[in-house]
C-alpha cells in the first residue's frame, strides 16, 4: 500500500488525505518535512522552535485537506502555511525580546537533530563550518521579515520569484524588490567573510 | 546599457530571472566593465556565504510526535456534530441575542419562583422572625417593599 502510494504526487496525496487515509498523510509528511523545517529554521534561527512550528505546519495541513483543490501547487500551499506561520510567530514575539540564537553546542544538548554529518572533515574545519554557519543565520536573523523568507524562499528552495510571489502573497515585482533590499543588506552584514 | 541600469538589474541577473534578451546585454556589459564585474562578483560571494548556513535533518520521531500532537489537540477539540452551533454563535450580534434570551428566561424563571410556594419561610412564616421573613422574603423585590415608608406613604394616598 505504501509502496504504491509513494509514486503518487503530493497533489495526489493530499486528495487521499482529504480522504483521511493516514498513509497517504505519512508519506506526504516524509516527503516535505525536511524543506519545511529547513525553511522555518532558516527563518527563526532556532532549531527547537523550528520544530515545533514545522509539525504545526503538518497538523493545518491535515486539517485544511478537505478545503484543499487539487489545482494548487501544492508545494505552493504548504509554504504558503509556512510563510504565514513564521511571520504570525514573529508578531506574536513582537516586544520581546526575540529568541537568541543558541550556539550549536547549546542546541545539541537540548534536541537530537542532525546537521548533515562529513566525516572526511576534521574537528577545526567543523568547529569553522560551525561558526560560520551561526554568523550566517545572524546576519540573516537580523533582516526584515519579508526580506528574510524571500532571500531563503530564494537562497535555499531555489523558487522563482513567481512562485515566491505566491507564496507571500505580493507582486513579482515587490519580491525583486525585496531581494534586491534583502543582498544589499546582507553584503554589509557579512562583510567580515571578505578576506 | 549603462552601469546604473545594469547595477539595478544585477540582482535579478544572478537569480537567473531576466528575459534572455535582456540577460545577454548584461551579460555583456559585464565582460566590459571591471566596476560592475566587481560588483557582481561580490554579490556572488555573498551568495555562496549563505550556503554556509547547513540545512539540518529532522528527528526520526518527527512523524510520530506529529500524530501525538494532532490525537491530542483532536481529543480537546470540539466535536463535528457540534461545531455548527459555534460557528452560528461566534458572531458578536448571535451572542448578544443568546444574552437577551438568558436574561429573560432567567427573570421569568425567577418570577415563577417567586410566586410558587417554594420557600419553606411562606409555608410556615410563625416559624420564623418578622425581620427573617423579610430579609428572605423575594417581597424585598417589590417596587414598594411592605413596612418601608415608601408603604405606608403608598397606604395613605389610597385613602
Amino acid at each position: 500500500m505504501t509502496k504504491k502510494l509513494d509514486s503518487f504526487s503530493s497533489e495526489d496525496l493530499m486528495v487521499k488525505t482529504a480522504e483521511e487515509d493516514e498513509f497517504a498523510f505519512e508519506i506526504l509528511v516524509r516527503r516535505h518535512q525536511t524543506s519545511v523545517l529547513n525553511l522555518v529554521y532558516r527563518y527563526v534561527g532556532n532549531k527547537t522552535k523550528a520544530k515545533d512550528l514545522a509539525q504545526e505546519v503538518f497538523i493545518r495541513v491535515w486539517r485544511a485537506a478537505k478545503r484543499y483543490e487539487p489545482k494548487a501547487k501544492f508545494t505552493t500551499w504548504i509554504y504558503r502555511i509556512t510563510a504565514n506561520l513564521c511571520l504570525n510567530e514573529l508578531k506574536s514575539v513582537k516586544g520581546k525580546k526575540l529568541v537568541q540564537l543558541e550556539s550549536e553546542h547549546e542546541d545539541r544538548q537540548k534536541t537530537n537533530f542532525e546537521t548533515h554529518p562529513n566525516a572526511s572533515r576534521s574537528p577545526e574545519d567543523l568547529l569553522l563550518a560551525k561558526e560560520r554557519s551561526r554568523q550566517v543565520s545572524e546576519a540573516l536573523q537580523s533582516l526584515p521579515e519579508n526580506q528574510r523568507m524571500a532571500l531563503i524562499l530564494k537562497r535555499y528552495d531555489n523558487l522563482s520569484y513567481d512562485e515566491i510571489a505566491k507564496i507571500m502573497e505580493c507582486s513579482v515585482s515587490a519580491v525583486e524588490s525585496l531581494l534586491v533590499r534583502a543582498k544589499r543588506n546582507l553584503q554589509e552584514k557579512l562583510n567580515f567573510f571578505k578576506e | 546599457m549603462k552601469c546604473s541600469q545594469v547595477q539595478k538589474r544585477l540582482s535579478a541577473f544572478q537569480d537567473g530571472e531576466l528575459k534572455p534578451q535582456e540577460g545577454e546585454r548584461v551579460n555583456d556589459h559585464l565582460e566590459s566593465c571591471s566596476a560592475c564585474r566587481e560588483r557582481y562578483a561580490e554579490m556572488e560571494k555573498v551568495w555562496q556565504t549563505l550556503g554556509d548556513f547547513k540545512e539540518i535533518l529532522p528527528e526520526p520521531e518527527f512523524y510520530g510526535q506529529l500524530v501525538k500532537k494532532i490525537n491530542y489537540s483532536d481529543e480537546t477539540r470540539i466535536p463535528v456534530r457540534f461545531s455548527w452551533f459555534f460557528q452560528i454563535f461566534s458572531s458578536p450580534w448571535a451572542t448578544a441575542t443568546l444574552l437577551i434570551a438568558g436574561i429573560l428566561v432567567g427573570t421569568f424563571l425567577g418570577n415563577i419562583l417567586a410566586k410558587s410556594d417554594l420557600f419553606p419561610f411562606q409555608q410556615n412564616q410563625p416559624a420564623y422572625s418578622r425581620a427573617a421573613s423579610e430579609v428572605f422574603s423575594l417581597k424585598v423585590f417589590d417596587p414598594i417593599p411592605p413596612g418601608t415608608l415608601a408603604d405606608k406613604y403608598m397606604r395613605m394616598a389610597s385613602y
